[in-house]
């Protein structure tokens, strides 16, 4: 992560079949991720062999960073309730883990939650499993439906500076690898032809003709006054009564979204308590909830909380909450798009 | 410490919920360490639904008037009352015949009328004030140890009040719904199954009911978009859910179309 | 690493029974307890959950109301928790962690005068304010206190009202009166229709807080104000001080929202990009007018 010595940024050709031998060769140390096809879909999840992977795939249901680094449930404190109450704080496992093919949309969420649990307080969970793993992103081959990173800079090509480890680039029969981490200079012994000029310029290329395949694209000039002065524009509700479900799913596959509840649960028995967290959505009708009141009772200004959460708002981190995956457009029950949502409310404004 | 005085009324239902209670779940024993059932007819034609109850837990709708009267009498002689199962927080199964008029429905099933005093069927919480809600059919085991954790610790019972997909999601099931096309009923059914059916990759068929302010319409009109025919969307709505508000109003829309 | 999320036992020193539902615990730790006025603590016991409470006593820096370096929360039992809270007794243990969020200005109000409006139990996260005034009562220009409540039984502190009318002017004020006859401090004088106002000393009007403000002499230049309650009469109390000719940026408000970690990370008490445990729950009112989804 950040404050590193310096490190050899180097730049690197490598077969994939090579590359991929190479990261079998890790498993001894390491817990291997990576994406994996079952049925139409490719999931994030543990592989016993680089074989396995289907680093094609367009886009996961699940970031790979709401599973293996903020964890959807998560125990945290047992309390013993005989007697005198104890409590034991449950420590952090910090298996080394490698995630490979993490596209950059999802690498830069993996920033965001590093704002939130690495911020002024640090969440020992967290950080002890963002230590011990390896991060390998793979440039998208693929424009997915749903996707509009370019519109927010968070793809289709990666160019977060630090905070991962290893950059590949599709190069047909090879991969470009670049280091991004001196953990993955230490451990990457691949002899290869370097990268030079001309290869960057065929990255480049790449990058530039990916972006030409979008289907969706987002206005994101000015969105934070735009939001401020359209509170109650007319689309909030209508959508909220045509369309929104208040399910969360949107929340639920959000790679940035961190909300979390604190929840306790006692045995039958009344010796032990379990306090866990896991993750919380703000579509749930209880989540602004105080007494004598709920700051969020209408489902309309609940679905706005999302939409302004990822788009405006950028007074939080300094960075928009939307990374462009797309996914709570793809997984919407009803199909609520929020580039849609944003550009009624534009239209509205010019 | 002394055991707390527990009764176990039974409704209109199947008696799933008493068996579940005094055979199935996890903690039968903790449960019998800590609680005297005074009261409870699948175990025992001995007892009297009379009180003080510590606790009673109510299944089944309320479909005759005595029931009501009883259920009355249950609530002021207990200090905590929870429904137990979708018959008795929602209306469940029976509440099924809640959109077809009562005599129309006792003439299909019964020759003579002349004994049959049959109301409209409601959910407990129609008649008394419930102290919580364990949903589900069979009942949520988690939901019923928060109750019963609950009074004996002396503290106020929290329950989930969320939609299936949260459950679903932190499982990490891909959606039947968008992934496979199924009319799957998560996304306004109320929370505590841990997501059952969608991880056997079925579609949920609601017997939780509806969670607080869903928006059944919207995904009626999903449903509809889907090619589902109009009888089965009806079918989803009223199969647990037929006396809840939220879910009639996607059945008044469905039959306005 | 310590996880911040992990709770502290603390041992209940004395309970105060204060209004209707209302109590103060007063609770003593391993360590000395230093917080700001203003800042609140996760409160919990295992299996009932946490709940933020603001700490209505405080042992301050460079202070000594509380040297021993216990704290005090005035707790209305509402919700789960608080109500959890309602049957504990001396001695007995539950959980904190905190302090947390940013607290009243105090510093920025030396010198000035000083408004506090407070309704209901909103009254107990200023107390500590009212002590540090009354600790150094020279460092302030005039202070004043609104009070209101929905009735005098439900007015928090009415024990300390006589010590503190010594130093700052009191208003008092009920929504209506519970019990003429049996309340121990009569009369009650109208305040809403061109009555009286009574300064303390027993003397409580009938009316809105709001009614208030305009029998207090307020000098906008050089007055801040603290005003904590049901955030509705927050909105009311800012905007009528506003119309006094104040500045929104001397109006300082407190804000209730659920939360769930106190620590930025929940989201739950998250408003248009801030954390109210964090950024708050004291906020100028400048910064939080017109949020979305709130009553300011």
């Amino acid at each position: 992560m950040t404050g590193e010595r310096t490190f050899q940024k180097f730049k690197r050709l490598i077969p994939k079949k090579a590359f991929l031998l190479w990261l079998d060769s890790l498993r001894k140390d390491y817990k291997l991720i990576g994406p994996v096809k079952t049925g139409n879909h490719a999931v994030f999840k543990e592989v016993d062999s680089s074989e396995e992977l289907f680093m094609e795939y367009g886009t996961t249901m699940l970031s790979p960073g709401k599973l293996f680094l903020y964890k959807p449930n998560e125990e945290l404190f047992r309390f013993a309730m005989s007697g005198k109450i104890t409590i034991d704080e449950i420590a952090p496992i910090a298996e080394k883990q490698i995630i490979i093919g993490v596209h950059p949309c999802d690498v830069n969420a993996i920033l965001y939650l590093d704002r939130t649990f690495l911020g002024t307080f640090r969440d020992p969970h967290y950080e002890a499993r963002r230590k011990n793993t390896l991060i390998i992103s793979l440039n998208c081959t693929r424009v997915s439906e749903n996707c509009f990173c370019s519109s927010v800079g968070a793809g289709p090509f990666l160019h977060a500076a630090s905070g991962y480890d290893m950059l590949l680039t599709d190069f047909e029969s090879e991969y470009l690898v670049e280091i991004k981490s001196r953990k993955a200079e230490e451990l990457f012994g691949l002899e290869g032809r370097s990268a030079g000029r001309d290869e960057m310029r065929l990255k480049a290329e790449k990058e530039k003709s990916m972006k030409s395949k979008f289907k969706k694209a987002i206005n994101v000039s000015g969105l934070d006054n735009i939001f401020a002065e359209n509170m109650d524009h007319p689309i909030w509700q209508q959508t909220a009564e045509d369309k929104c479900l208040s399910c969360a799913n949107c929340v639920m596959v959000c790679p940035t979204c961190f909300c979390y509840d604190l929840r306790d649960e006692m045995s039958m028995d009344l010796k032990t308590v379990t306090r866990y967290r896991c993750f919380d959505a703000c579509q749930d009708i209880m989540f602004a909830e105080v007494h004598g009141g709920n700051f969020r009772q209408r489902r309309a200004a609940r679905l706005r909380q999302f939409v302004t959460h990822k788009l405006d708002q950028t007074n939080q981190y300094g960075v928009f909450g939307t990374v462009g995956c797309g996914r709570c457009i793809t997984w919407c029950p009803t199909g609520i798009d929020l580039t849609e949502i944003t550009r009624e409310i534009q239209k509205f404004k010019s | 410490m002394n055991k707390l005085r527990l009764g176990f009324f039974k409704y209109s239902c199947c008696m799933g919920c008493s068996y579940f209670f005094a055979y199935v779940h996890k903690h039968v024993p903790e449960v019998l360490a800590s609680f005297d059932f005074v009261f409870i007819k699948l175990l025992s034609s001995k007892g009297t639904p009379e009180g003080p109850f510590d606790i009673a837990l109510v299944e089944g709708a309320i479909t005759e008037a005595w029931q009501v009267d009883e259920l009355k009498m249950i609530r002021e002689q207990s200090k905590k009352l929870f429904a137990i199962g979708s018959c008795a927080v929602i209306g469940g199964i029976p509440a099924i015949k809640a959109t077809t008029p009562e005599l129309d429905v006792e003439k299909r099933v019964y020759k003579n009328l002349s004994s049959i005093h049959s109301i409209k069927p409601h959910a407990v919480d129609a008649y008394v004030k419930v102290d919580g809600y364990i949903r589900g059919c069979p009942p949520a085991e988690r939901d019923l140890y928060e109750a019963l954790t609950s009074v004996l610790t002396g503290r106020k019972p929290d329950f989930p009040q969320y939609s299936i997909c949260i459950e679903c999601k932190l499982k990490g099931n891909i959606c039947v719904l968008i992934a496979d096309n199924m009319p799957c009923m998560g996304p306004v059914t109320n929370a505590g199954c841990g997501a059952l059916c969608p991880s056997m990759n079925r579609a949920c068929y609601s017997c939780f009911g509806p969670m607080k302010q869903a928006n059944s319409p919207a995904l009626a009109k999903k449903f509809k978009a889907m090619g589902i025919s109009r009888d089965d969307i009806i079918r989803k709505f009223t199969e647990f859910g037929a006396d809840t508000i939220e879910f009639r109003k996607a059945v008044e829309m469905v039959y306005e179309d | 690493m310590k996880n911040p999320l992990k709770p502290i036992k603390a041992i209940i020193k004395g309970i105060r029974p204060e209004a209707e539902g209302v109590k103060t615990y007063t609770l003593s730790t391993e360590f000395p307890f230093v917080a700001e006025p203003g800042q609140f603590n996760m409160i919990g016991y295992p299996g009932v959950g946490e709940a933020p409470i603001s700490l209505s006593a405080i042992m301050q820096v460079g202070d000594s109301t509380l040297r021993d370096g216990s704290f005090k929360h005035t707790i209305k039992s509402v919700g789960r928790v608080t109500d959890f809270l309602k049957d504990f007794k001396k001695g007995d243990e539950l959980f904190f962690r905190g302090p947390y969020g940013r607290g009243w200005p105090v510093k920025k109000a030396e010198k000035k005068d000083v408004l506090i409006v407070a309704g209901g139990v909103g009254l107990a996260p200023l107390r500590p304010v009212i002590q540090i005034v009354l600790n150094q009562r020279e460092s302030f220009g005039d202070v004043s206190l609104i009070y209101g409540a929905r009735n005098e039984k439900n007015m928090l502190f009415m024990n300390e009202f006589k010590i503190w009318e010594k130093d700052i002017s009191l208003y008092i004020t009920v929504d209506e009166v519970s019990d003429v006859s049996k309340s121990p401090h009569p009369p009650f004088t109208k305040g809403g229709q061109g009555g009286i106002t009574k300064e303390w000393s027993g003397g409580i009007n009938v009316g809105l807080v709001t009614d208030l403000l305009d029998r207090v002499k307020i000098q906008p230049e050089r007055t801040i104000a603290f005003v904590c309650g049901p955030e509705i009469m927050m909105r009311f109390v800012c905007r009528g001080l506003i119309m006094h000719g104040m500045l929104q940026s001397s109006l300082y408000v407190s804000l209730e929202r659920r939360m769930k970690c106190g620590i930025a990370q929940c989201g739950h008490c998250q408003h248009s990009g801030l954390f109210v445990c964090k950024d708050g729950p004291v906020f100028s009112y400048k910064e939080v007018r017109g949020l979305p989804d709130g009553a300011l």
